[in-house]
């Protein structure tokens, strides 16, 4: 005798636009040994269908709207390194990243409502902190808001 | 010498669930790119691996191979280990607490008691069914992308859960060329599993392996959330080559270091 399985309807649950993250996959042997981003950090987004481009380099090219939310996250390319984001440095008038924790641990990233776009690509940079080096390293390249 | 060699699969899983398909929404990294791995970051991965033989032909070296499923845009891999369970835990208690305030509270003191109650309700969060016939995710549930409980009444977007990968197979598999197994591990990051292989390195060559991935989509069946899971498959490649075992600092056949 067989038994089949009982046939369940289910649906998709439906959610709001998704926040567009941005995750930078960072080689921290590569880094410290060089001091430079330069071939040692790779971008990604979320939102490659709808034109960024840039995947896998440094500079990433993120398409935005003004009201999106921005997350950025770090993450080692080896899992015994630390990498964390020490700060974005990019146009106040066009988002204003600020640093956050998951709650309850000591895990941050950044996040940003974008306010505002000009008409050209908006160009930012993010500075790491790798390994246990007390200075950050700045991206040797810069990352790009598209609108 | 032998080496542990690290394979990250990345997947942005909210793409990849929408077109079913893990082309252009995988990206693979390895540690090996200084020593000739090609295509970093993408997914077309060659990863190389080079091995030696003793002069006897015999292989000198063992490599090992090990593949880490991380996702984009979810939470990410470094929060602590069944952190999805601990947030579930931390809600409820909150809401325990708040509902004794609630409780405790005089009467005809502060607003409506039962919009406090809705309030504390919506605090919980979603509680996702577990489903015990898969691997899947551990019953939790369903936490936004900053790790907060998203409400039932809520459609606030999710964090997905890690893809999990259930087999690894293909051409390297089927000649031999990669041994590859899941182990169970304390390792702080892969949630206790992971799959690992040896490499048998006498035999040079490109070779495709081919990984079977599991996602999965939050879906809703009557009032129950469940992770419903999706099987995709993601190819890569390995490179083989092989040289004579030499010494590492003359560059010149083995025998004593040439100290005075």
């Amino acid at each position: 005798m067989t038994t089949k399985a009982k046939p369940r309807t289910t649906t998709p649950r439906i959610t709001n636009k998704r926040p567009i993250s941005i995750s930078a996959v960072v080689d921290a042997v590569g880094v410290l040994a060089s001091l430079s981003t330069r071939g040692h950090v790779y971008l990604y987004d979320t939102n490659r269908t709808a034109g960024s481009t840039g995947f896998g380099t440094e500079q990433l090219r993120t398409k935005v709207k003004a009201g999106d939310t921005l997350l950025w996250s770090p993450l080692a390319l080896e899992c015994e390194a630390y990498v964390a984001i020490d700060g974005i440095e990019i146009d106040p008038a066009v988002a204003e990243p600020v640093r956050k924790v998951y709650p309850g641990t000591d895990v941050s990233y950044w996040t940003a409502t974008v306010k505002s776009l000009p008409g050209e690509e908006v160009p930012y940079r993010i500075r790491y902190r790798v390994g246990t080096r007390t200075e950050p390293v700045t991206s040797d390249q810069s990352s790009f808001l598209i609108g | 010498m032998p080496q542990q060699l690290a394979i990250i699969v990345l997947v942005d899983v909210g793409n990849a669930l929408e077109a079913k398909s893990l082309e252009d929404n995988t990206y693979l990294f390895d540690n090996m790119k200084l020593q000739g791995s090609e295509n970093e970051g993408t997914g077309k991965l060659v990863t190389a691996i080079n091995g030696s033989y003793w002069s006897d032909g015999s292989q000198a070296s063992e490599q090992v191979l090990n593949w880490l499923p991380y996702s984009l845009g979810s939470l990410p891999p470094t929060v602590p280990r069944g952190y999805e369970v601990e947030r579930a835990r931390q809600t409820d208690q909150k809401a325990l607490a708040d509902l004794e305030a609630l409780v405790n509270r005089p009467a005809g003191q502060g607003a409506d008691p039962s919009a406090d109650l809705a309030q504390i309700q919506r605090s919980v969060g979603t509680r996702v069914k577990s489903n015990r016939r898969n691997r899947g995710p551990a019953a939790a549930k369903i936490l936004d992308l900053t790790g907060k409980v998203v409400p039932a009444d809520s459609s606030a977007a999710h964090s997905y859960p890690a893809p999990v990968i259930t087999d690894i197979y293909g051409e390297a598999v089927d000649e031999k060329i990669i041994y590859p197994a899941e182990y169970g591990s304390p390792d702080l990051v892969t949630d206790g599993w992971y799959w690992s292989a040896t490499v048998d390195t006498s035999r040079p060559g490109t070779y495709a392996y081919t990984m079977k991935i599991q996602l999965h989509k939050l879906v809703e069946s009557g009032t129950e959330a469940l992770w419903e899971p999706v099987n995709l498959t993601c190819e890569s490649w390995l490179r083989i080559t092989s040289e004579p075992k030499r010494n590492g600092f003359t560059g010149a056949g083995l025998g004593l270091l040439p100290l005075s």
